[in-house]
């Protein structure tokens, strides 16, 4: 290969995609390490605390797309406290001040706020796309900004975040000139939109695919929008409300029925179920339905709208759903490759008799031959069922159970789960994700140390006897890339003992655990290359610096990797050792 | 792993086992800013059934909060939470409505009210309590006007902004004036 032109050399490289073997390649030689960087167009950053702005632009000045993720995982249940950290603002000033062409930026679980997305608007004259997932702190002013400066705008993906609306007049904001959108979601918006403005936009948007909406646009300027977009792939319904009258109704279906491109579908925000029927006719086409959120669909509705989504690849669903629609799911969906049944009774408020139980889950796993993911919130579950769904698919990649109750046993055998997880890692060969619960012992840890061999990431809360629990893990899972631990007994030993283990990892994290103080600061040490943080919100645990209590618990503990030593954004209660 | 909560819950009437609700594990160092009602006990000579029950909170942050579930369990997300609990209390519209002293619940359409002035009249006519207002400083209602909102804390109605307390308000509880302390009302 070194007797090629660089040129050829990049030109091959080209092809190579995947971050994971660019980095590989950037190791071969000092040459190829040369082209890879200045050919390196996209880069991906699990951990913004990493790396700083400044040496990723150093290292990658032809950037065009950055993907940056901020908090840690266990932020999404509000594990991690407000300002704690994983700021946006110096990265994109950072790359302002460079010559960088960004086009592309997303980001996952940081704080963005308005003052950012100006800059960004205003820096960039390419900047094509901006995906923002579970993010905070900025408000519609600051997506005004990005309407009314970003000209070649193609996607604007807000998911999930929280968002402060000031109900304003953003949508407004897109110039007539803006016809380049391909991708609009902004169902999590809670405000008025301005419908007239939306409709204007989607009209001057030939390429648009993707039009997610929020809760207040309704069913009748839903119709509009459908029928001067019959090209939608992947439509968000916002409001659904009112029963509409025969005519609303019959437009609403006319449009809907020239969507033949449509392929996905989401939101329900507020739902009448009388209009599903509106849909029937797209069923068939649809590969991935999300009505997660659609909260007041009851049961049989859901079922009768799923028997025609032959084609499902993608299903996110409430357990109001029931055993009985996971049975027509698994009689239907034969394609079907991943499944996500939330709880719609997150409080354990009210008996629901029509959640899904280890019944639903075998049922699933017996008739959708390709299910690789899974992730499934129920109330009870038996070993019997866990060992029944590992024979049946073997091809798990995700596979993550959340019983509501912890420390829940078997409810038939009233034995732990170690057995039922066990006979999961070990059919499952090519399993990186897997989240744990319910009744565990040392054992379950045992039998995913010993099996879970490409296993990357790891949730595990209220399980495990002692030490030797996490030390299986850490020991066993050779490709562990991710660790999150709550509320389960395992201490300074299993913490201790190979230190060395965790620069070949992101990430961990342990609250309500047993490490101490002592036992952090013996781990962070020895350690340069890893940050130590101890997050600690409670006034009264706050002591002066020779009072330390080295035997104090640790409440949270969050470790991570880095090149650019401790931050310096942390708030008082984030102590770096 | 779990941590005493005060023992002292909320006695109602539900379907279930007791001890149901996802092991009573407290949580711990949570920033409430709101005013909750801080040892509050109620009695009355009336009461009969345990319909109405005790309930106290401290307001001392550190010590446990009454019968509640781990900090972010189960692992939802918090969007997708905000959205089930706005799913839930849009969904129900009405709330359970109990008066110190009257041995039955009542149940009101909180969706059809569209203020505190409205909430308060629709209060009286149900209870033939005369004077029921919700201000705190100025009426000298014998009687004052709580809810239970989404965090399970008792609140006194009138603090928030009317669409707030209308999405938060899980159920009302109409007490005396002279047996709750902790909101900083006026003694009559």
């Amino acid at each position: 290969m070194n007797y090629f032109p660089d040129e050829v050399i990049e030109h091959v490289f080209d092809f190579v995609v995947s971050h994971k073997d660019r980095n590989s390649i950037s190791l071969v030689c000092k040459s190829w390490h040369k082209i890879e960087r200045f050919s390196r167009k996209e880069v991906f950053i699990g951990n913004c605390y990493a790396i700083n702005p400044e040496r990723l632009i150093g290292r990658f000045p032809c950037l065009k797309s950055l993907t940056l993720k901020g908090k840690p995982h266990f932020a999404d249940f509000n594990l991690v406290p407000h300002e704690w950290g994983g700021f946006v603002l110096p990265w994109i000033e950072a790359l302002a001040r460079s010559r960088v062409g960004l086009e592309e930026l997303r980001l996952k679980r940081m704080v963005v706020t308005d003052e950012s997305l100006e800059l960004l608007s205003r820096s960039f004259a390419n900047f094509k796309s901006l995906v923002l997932v579970s993010c905070e702190g900025f408000t519609t002013d600051g997506l005004a900004s990005i309407a009314t400066n970003c000209r070649h705008l193609r996607e604007l993906d807000l998911q999930e975040n929280e968002i402060d609306d000031h109900r304003g007049q953003w949508l407004n904001c897109f110039p007539d000139s803006c016809t380049t959108l391909i991708s609009l979601n902004f169902a999590c918006l809670k405000g008025e939109t301005n419908v007239a403005a939306l409709e204007r936009l989607v009209a001057r948007s030939p390429n648009l695919k993707s039009l997610k909406l929020n809760r207040a646009v309704p069913l009748d300027a839903l119709a509009r929008l459908m029928s001067c977009a019959p090209q939608l792939v992947d439509l968000g319904v916002g409001s659904y409300e009112n029963e509409p009258d025969p005519e609303s109704f019959a437009k609403l279906m006319t449009a809907i029925e020239k969507c033949i491109s449509l392929r996905s579908l989401s939101g329900f925000l507020e739902v009448a179920p009388l209009c599903l029927p509106a849909f029937y006719p797209i069923c068939q086409n649809l590969i991935s339905l999300n009505l997660s959120y659609a909260a007041e669909i009851q049961g049989n509705h859901l079922i009768k709208l799923i028997q025609l989504c032959k084609r499902l690849q993608r299903l996110w669903i409430l357990d109001s759903i029931g055993d009985k629609g996971l049975v027509v799911v698994a009689d239907t969906c034969k394609e079907l490759q991943e499944l996500r049944v939330f709880p719609s009774d997150v409080h354990g408020e009210e008996d629901n008799i029509a959640a899904v139980t280890e019944v639903g889950l075998v049922a699933i796993s017996a008739g959708c031959p390709k299910l690789h993911s899974i992730l499934y919130f129920c109330k009870q579950m038996t070993n019997a069922a866990l060992i029944a769904v590992a024979k049946n698919c073997p091809n798990f990649i995700r596979f993550r159970l959340c019983i509501l109750e912890p420390h829940k046993p078997d409810h038939i055998t009233s034995q732990s789960l170690d057995e039922g997880f066990g006979a999961i890692v070990q059919a499952c060969k090519g399993l990186r994700r897997l989240s744990v619960s319910g009744l565990l012992t040392d054992q379950v840890f045992l039998y995913i140390g010993m099996y879970a061999e490409q296993l990357e990431m790891l949730s595990i809360a209220f399980a495990g006897d002692t030490d030797k629990g996490m030390l299986y893990v850490l020991n066993g899972c050779k490709k562990m890339r991710k660790l999150e631990i709550r509320d389960s007994p395992f201490g300074n030993a299993a913490l201790l003992a190979d230190v060395g283990r965790y620069e070949t990892m992101r990430s961990l994290w342990m609250s309500s655990c047993e490490v101490t103080l002592g036992g952090c600061k013996r781990l962070a040490q020895n350690s340069p290359r890893l940050n130590v943080e101890i997050i600690n919100e409670n006034e009264n645990n706050r002591m002066e610096q020779n009072e330390e209590d080295e035997g104090e618990k640790v409440d949270k503990l969050y470790l991570y990797r880095t090149v650019v030593g401790t931050r310096k954004d942390a708030p008082p209660y984030v102590r770096i050792l | 792993m779990a941590k005493e909560g005060l023992g002292l819950e909320i006695t109602e009437l539900r379907l279930g086992l007791p001890g149901d609700n996802y092991s009573e594990i407290s949580i711990w160092g949570s920033k409430k800013k709101k005013r909750v009602l801080s040892d509050m006990m109620i009695s009355s000579s009336l009461n009969t059934e345990d319909e109405n029950g005790v309930v106290s909170s401290l307001v001392d942050e550190s010590l446990p909060v009454v019968k509640s579930q781990a900090v972010g369990w189960p692992p939802v997300c918090s969007y997708r939470r905000k959205k089930n609990n706005e799913e839930a209390s849009k969904a129900i519209g009405y709330v359970k409505v109990s008066m110190d002293g009257v041995p039955y619940l009542r149940k009101i359409d909180l969706g059809s009210s569209n203020s505190y002035n409205n909430l308060a009249t629709v209060l009286e006519n149900l209870f033939g309590c005369l004077g029921l207002g919700v201000a705190k400083e100025g009426k000298k209602c014998e009687y004052i006007i709580i809810y239970e909102d989404k965090d399970r804390d008792w609140m006194l109605v009138g603090d928030v902004p009317w669409q707030m307390f209308k999405e938060s308000c899980k159920r009302l509880r109409i007490v005396k004036r002279s047996d709750a302390t902790g909101f900083g009302l006026q003694r009559d």
